[in-house]
């Protein structure tokens, strides 16, 4: 009996498919979608309203972004069951690998993504969000983690880290409360010279010279930043003049009238590549991949890099930047760029980098 | 019948003890006796790794340590300015001592971090406190070590934990009947004499149930080492943050979380036996 019926309700299916009824069928989930909520969990300023408010208003939904300080906050909240909250995330390139391989996110449909023949080859091509042939993450963004600095108070362009070991600037340096400090205490002990994996995959030997390095530089530091907005708030009370930061700290403060700038130092150093995903269960994956077509449009990214001077992975983005900003960003100079970033790795024992780094504040 | 509804009215707090108190102390004691992989998946194998980690690299132990000395300070600070205030209030008020008592409650109507971050206005290098003594002429340079230390953080815990202290300790000495103070001044005694010999002893079990309260409450603290910590503060209540969140190794979380759920018992067992022997006397 069940099997007859099964069978009558997939031929009922197949007739009613043959109507060509599905051009109807989208345009009625799309009416559905209306006043649902986009939840993004991410990192600080990828759900700004300059760029959410289209879509908003496209699909008459609301989006609400959830900012995370660290990549660890990140897969702590998807392990103990954020699924459940949160649709999109954008995980960095350090942890992107993890989270597919743990089976975190759902594979996405590049078919469904109007401009993603034109995002950039390189970025699209990287292995570590592909599983079995499917692709989890589209990409997004990536950049350095810069030296930034007052250039009211500094006057010359820092050409090394060592400037947070210098006297000068004692007690006015700020650290990031991460474990990608010690990659940048690696770089100023010149780990990476050779192989920028030796940061990611450091012997106890090597930490144990990272940390005595980092111990060292504490007299220097005034406060380990946590959110890019308290890494904000040290700059404007001037509580600092130097910082490990990325390009949104020097972007959000210029605005409001300060001087601050940003350089690689000669020591190189570390960058991020962020994708978008999609979460598993998430409550509104439809809505989730509409958000990925919207944002891999040109337009929509260049609002992006002129919210967070972050490089954006459609190319196509940049010729749509103000002159300004294309500037200030060095769009001419990105390609050499990317080449010479160190970008975040996966890092095996990444809960001794952790310790290590407690360790430090410990000391 | 009668006793069955006694019981049947306890329901409600008994399963929310069990579903709320029994059962995440069950989950966590299990939890800390299991390991993780290396991204912070638990992994379902009994060992002990994380309870020898404790107690055996300095950065557990050590922290545990300083967080407890700091929780006396936090404690001692708290009841040193209580005894005076509640004194104050409970024997020398003699008009509108409600209006005084809600002044001492007063910054419960606030949240707690946005009291914690007035400390960082306040406290800044052109914040209020050190521009106002630049203006003054008592320095000439910013005092820096008063944020982002130690510090900071142990002064703004005082702050918010004060009325958690005083409260008990004002209830105590609203207890005492004003006779035997009179008694004993009639018999010669002077102030102090009174204060030490007479009044002290009854408010005891308040100073100990304020300070214990206060302690406690430090121990279990993040929030102030976070926002307004250097790169030197610490606190264990960080680290078992840090361990649920960042470093992701829920089990050594919750070795530490154990570890500090014993200590804050026998502090709570200890206290309360010597509260019972001081009633009695």
């Amino acid at each position: 009996m069940k099997k007859i019926v099964v069978s009558l309700l997939l031929i009922a299916g197949l007739v009613s498919s043959c109507g060509k009824k599905t051009e109807e069928a989208k345009t009625l989930d799309l009416a559905a979608l209306k006043g649902s909520t986009l939840n993004i969990l991410a990192w600080e300023g990828y759900a700004d309203a300059s760029f959410t408010k289209a879509f908003e208003e496209k699909y008459g939904v609301t989006v609400k972004g959830t900012y995370f300080g660290s990549s660890d906050e990140l897969v702590s909240k998807l392990q103990s069951g954020g699924g459940s909250s949160y649709d999109v995330i954008t995980p960095s390139s350090d942890v992107a690998g993890y989270i597919v391989e743990s089976g975190l996110v759902e594979p996405i449909d590049e078919s469904q993504i109007a401009a993603w023949k034109s995002l950039s080859p390189v970025l699209v091509g990287m292995k570590d969000v592909q599983k079995d042939g499917k692709t989890y993450g589209m990409p997004f963004t990536w950049g350095p983690d810069y030296l930034i600095y007052d250039a009211d108070v500094i006057k010359e362009t820092p050409t090394s880290w060592d400037l947070f070991m210098d006297p000068k600037y004692k007690g006015k340096i700020a650290l990031y409360d991460d474990i990608s400090t010690i990659y940048l205490a690696a770089q100023m002990l010149g780990y990476d010279k050779t192989d920028q994996s030796v940061l990611y995959n450091m012997t106890e030997e090597q930490l144990a010279a990272c940390k005595a390095k980092l111990v060292a530089m504490k007299p220097q530091v005034r406060k380990n930043w946590a959110s890019a907005g308290e890494l904000d708030n040290l700059f404007k009370n001037k509580e600092i003049v130097a910082a490990v930061g990325w390009p949104l700290t020097p972007a959000n403060l210029n605005k409001q009238g300060m001087n601050i700038k940003s350089v690689i130092p000669k020591e190189g150093a570390t960058g991020w590549i962020d994708r978008l995903m999609i979460v598993k269960d998430a409550k509104n994956k439809q809505l989730a991949q509409l958000w990925l077509d919207y944002v891999s449009s040109p337009k929509v990214m260049a609002k992006v890099a002129e919210f967070t001077q972050y490089y954006v992975s459609n190319p196509e983005a940049n010729a749509l930047l103000t002159p300004e900003t294309q500037k200030l960003m060095g769009v001419a100079s990105m390609d050499s760029m990317f080449k010479t970033l160190n970008f975040w790795q996966p890092v095996k024992n990444r809960k001794r980098y952790n310790e290590i780094w407690s360790e430090v504040k410990n000391q | 019948m009668k006793k069955a509804n006694k019981y049947f009215l306890l329901t409600p707090l008994l399963l929310w003890l069990f579903l709320f108190l029994v059962l995440p102390y069950c989950f966590i004691l299990t939890q800390s006796v299991l390991t993780t992989d290396d991204f912070g998946k638990v992994i379902y194998h009994f060992n002990l790794d994380s309870y020898i980690k404790i107690f055996t690299n300095p950065l557990y132990y050590e922290t545990l340590t300083r967080t407890f000395i700091y929780a006396i300070i936090v404690a001692l600070v708290c009841i040193l300015l209580s005894l005076p205030l509640a004194y104050f209030i409970a024997f020398k008020v003699q008009k509108h001592k409600s209006f005084y008592y809600t002044l001492i409650v007063l910054p419960f109507w606030m949240s707690y971090i946005v009291r914690a971050y007035a400390w960082k206005i306040i406290l800044g290098e052109q914040g209020i406190f050190n521009s106002s003594l630049m203006n003054l002429g008592i320095i000439d340079k910013p005092l820096r070590f008063v944020l982002y230390s130690d510090f900071s953080v142990i002064l703004c815990l005082i702050y918010i934990f004060l009325p958690f202290v005083c409260i008990p300790i004002y209830t105590s000495f609203e207890q005492i009947s004003k006779s035997l103070v009179e008694a004993s001044k009639d018999l010669g005694a002077n102030s102090w004499k009174t204060f030490w010999k007479v009044i002290f002893p009854l408010i005891l079990p308040g100073v100990i149930s304020g300070g214990t309260l206060a302690l406690v409450l430090t121990l279990g603290d993040f929030l102030a080492a976070s926002l307004l910590g250097g790169p030197n503060t610490l606190f264990i209540s960080n680290i078992v943050q840090n361990l649920f969140g960042t470093s992701n190794d829920k089990p050594l979380g919750s070795a530490v979380g154990v570890v500090l759920l014993v200590l804050v018992f026998l502090l709570l067992e200890f206290s309360s036996r010597y509260e019972k022997k001081h009633e009695t006397q």
